[in-house]
């Protein structure tokens, strides 16, 4: 009874928001993106570092870019090569607190005009988390 | 008479209290910085003096991004000692407003890190906009424009563009107003990948040149302009 009672608020707002919320609701263009969705996207991913060249030296997701505001103007052009329409761009920095991978992931959005540009949550340091 | 009393014991605590803790004080927590267009690097300083009457060990200092260190000649203060932490941000391929912080954390309130602010104005020499032109499969291959905005207070009269592939054509006209160049591009070939960087030159600063850049990209299966 009391759990019955419990659940009535739950099931009230289940149904006013019916619409809004869908757990498979992929993210908006230039959400955050979790590790595990970014995951399941396999090869469409295309990975991007935009930590400083030496982090990205020391380890990176495999066959990740590196591109980062440092050396941006040269970087660039390797990524734009590696673009295609289809693909999602998955940018990720050194750990949840960083900023560098929302700069980049703004500036590819707003300045390259790319779409399905994304922040992985947590960063590198989720990456080495969820055992490559 | 109650209330009183209170308000004076309250204010002996204050009073009292305040010199037997160790306590870093720092002239200033933000710094606002604004390079040259041709420097590298921007450079702040924020200096502290131990006030207190014991010694405050630095334990940690934390810079925000891998673009920014900071360097500390000393970590452990003695009373009445100064020092600072020396802040340097790379400004690479930036522009704008840059905001960082670096977290310094102390042994004498732990727990309660100071955050110091690094605020750089980056002057934007050229704005390009798009940086990426692209003619993907199925696209007719017309000219597609570039918009370039000089920066209010440079002096900037003239472009020269380059191309890395010469199947890409460009050419540079003035603007609606004295502070913006269209430069327009056209590939000139089709049946084949391009994939080209524009690399465009001001006529300012003359002493060193800024380069910006710009990707072209021409996918093998867009279509010639029809005649």
């Amino acid at each position: 009874m009391l759990l019955g009672l419990a659940f009535l608020p739950a099931i009230g707002q289940a149904i006013y928001y019916r619409g809004a919320v869908s757990w498979q609701q992929p993210p908006a263009d230039s959400a955050p993106v979790s590790l595990a969705q970014a995951k399941g996207w396999g090869g469409a991913v295309l990975w991007i570092d935009a930590r400083p060249e030496e982090q990205f030296a020391s380890g990176h997701v495999p066959k990740a870019l590196l591109l980062n505001e440092d050396n941006w103007n040269s970087l660039l052009p390797l990524v734009l090569a590696a673009w295609s329409p289809e693909r999602k761009l998955v940018v990720y920095c050194s750990r949840q607190s960083c900023d560098a991978s929302h700069a980049v992931a703004e500036r590819l959005r707003q300045e390259a005009g790319l779409k399905n540009v994304y922040v992985l949550q947590g960063g590198w340091e989720e990456w080495q988390k969820g055992g490559q | 008479m109650k209330i009183r009393t209170a308000l004076v014991l309250v204010s002996l605590m204050f009073v009292l209290g305040g010199p037997a803790r160790a306590a870093l004080v720092w002239e200033t927590t933000a710094a606002d910085l604004h390079p040259a267009v041709s420097d590298k690097t921007a450079v702040a300083h924020f200096k502290y003096k131990n006030t207190g009457d014991k010694p405050i060990k630095i334990t940690s200092v934390h810079p925000s991004c891998g673009c920014t260190t900071a360097a500390l000649a000393k970590d452990v203060v003695e009373p009445n000692e100064s020092g600072e932490i020396t802040a340097t941000f790379n400004i690479g391929d930036r522009s704008g407003v840059q905001n960082k912080t670096i977290t310094v954390m102390t042994d004498d309130t732990p727990g309660q890190p100071t955050i110091l602010k690094l605020t750089a104005t980056i002057q934007q020499l050229l704005q390009v906009a798009p940086v990426f032109v692209y003619w993907p499969a199925g696209d007719v291959l017309n000219s597609k424009t570039i918009n370039v905005d000089v920066g209010a207070e440079f002096p900037v009269k003239k472009l020269t563009v380059t191309s890395t592939d010469k199947a890409i054509a460009t050419e540079v006209a003035p603007g609606p107003n004295d502070k913006t160049f269209r430069i327009t591009v056209t590939p000139t070939e089709s049946g084949r990948p391009i994939n080209a960087t524009l690399k465009i030159e001001p006529d300012f600063p003359k002493e060193t040149t800024k380069s910006f850049y710009v990707n072209v990209r021409v996918d093998s299966r867009a279509k010639p302009v029809t005649k």
